[in-house]
């Protein structure tokens, strides 16, 4: 009803989509962000590699679209508070306890 | 082969100073000095940069090797300036990363319309040879 309107991106639409949010990936400050935006979005991409109804490629896309905004948005927000250091994020403590048996880093 | 052409130019002006004449002598340290000016700006450009923009091939190799490991290619496999990312089994997104990999590695920022049109290894390492003579100039 409402899908119907709706075209499904072009593939150079989406391969723009793809490279713009690794752009962005790439601009967030803290390293665990910054990779697991990169990990997530081509993670996502291959998932959806073979989708080939329009209606279902058309919400991908905008879903896809809608995370670019909020990605742009928070690496913005973040490089504006973005600590000095980045050790700093952990708390000393944590750093180095091997009793954990997990890297927390 | 920058370090070649400085010692073999340093060689020349003892030549022309052995020859004592007062007008070769000043022409001699005119020619000194434009030359030595050359030798001093050949060296230090490509360390400054950090990345040799100037050798053709190492920019092929470093595209080479990161489509090697973008796609997982066993080294047995070639990967030659005329590989087409396709042929190595790279489709369009992996495509895609590649070329960010490339940015990454370089230090540059290829527009859309240049990225799209990328499809060998030789076309990325003209792109960025080009990239790295604007940025560098």
């Amino acid at each position: 009803m409402a899908a119907s309107g709706v075209a499904a991106p072009t593939r150079t639409e989406v391969l723009q989509l793809y490279r713009s949010l690794l752009r962005v990936a790439r601009q967030f400050c803290d390293y665990n962000i910054r990779e697991y935006s990169k990990r997530r979005t081509i993670d996502a991409f291959r998932d959806n590699k073979n989708l080939t109804d329009p209606s279902q490629l058309s919400a991908a896309f905008s879903d896809g679209k809608a995370q670019l905004e909020v990605a742009k948005r928070q690496a913005l927000v973040y490089s504006l508070y973005a600590p000095k250091d980045q050790k700093e994020l952990l708390p000393p403590q944590l750093v180095s306890v091997p009793s954990l048996g997990f890297c927390p880093s | 082969m920058a370090s070649i052409a400085a010692s073999s130019i340093s060689m020349q002006p003892r030549h022309a100073l052995a020859t004592t004449r007062a007008s070769g002598l000043k022409l001699a340290s005119f020619v000194n000095q434009e030359r030595n000016n050359l030798s001093f700006r050949l060296r230090p450009v490509p360390a400054r940069l950090r990345i040799s923009c100037a050798a053709k091939p190492e920019t092929v190799d470093k595209v080479c090797e990161i489509a090697r490991k973008q796609l997982a290619l066993s080294s047995d496999e070639p990967v030659t300036g005329a590989s087409k990312f396709s042929d190595l089994g790279a489709d369009s997104l992996d495509t895609v990363e590649i070329v960010m990999g490339i940015e990454e590695e370089f230090g540059v920022t290829i527009k859309e319309d240049n990225a799209q049109n990328i499809t060998t290894v030789q076309d990325a390492a003209d792109l960025i040879e080009k990239l790295c003579r604007a940025k560098g100039a």
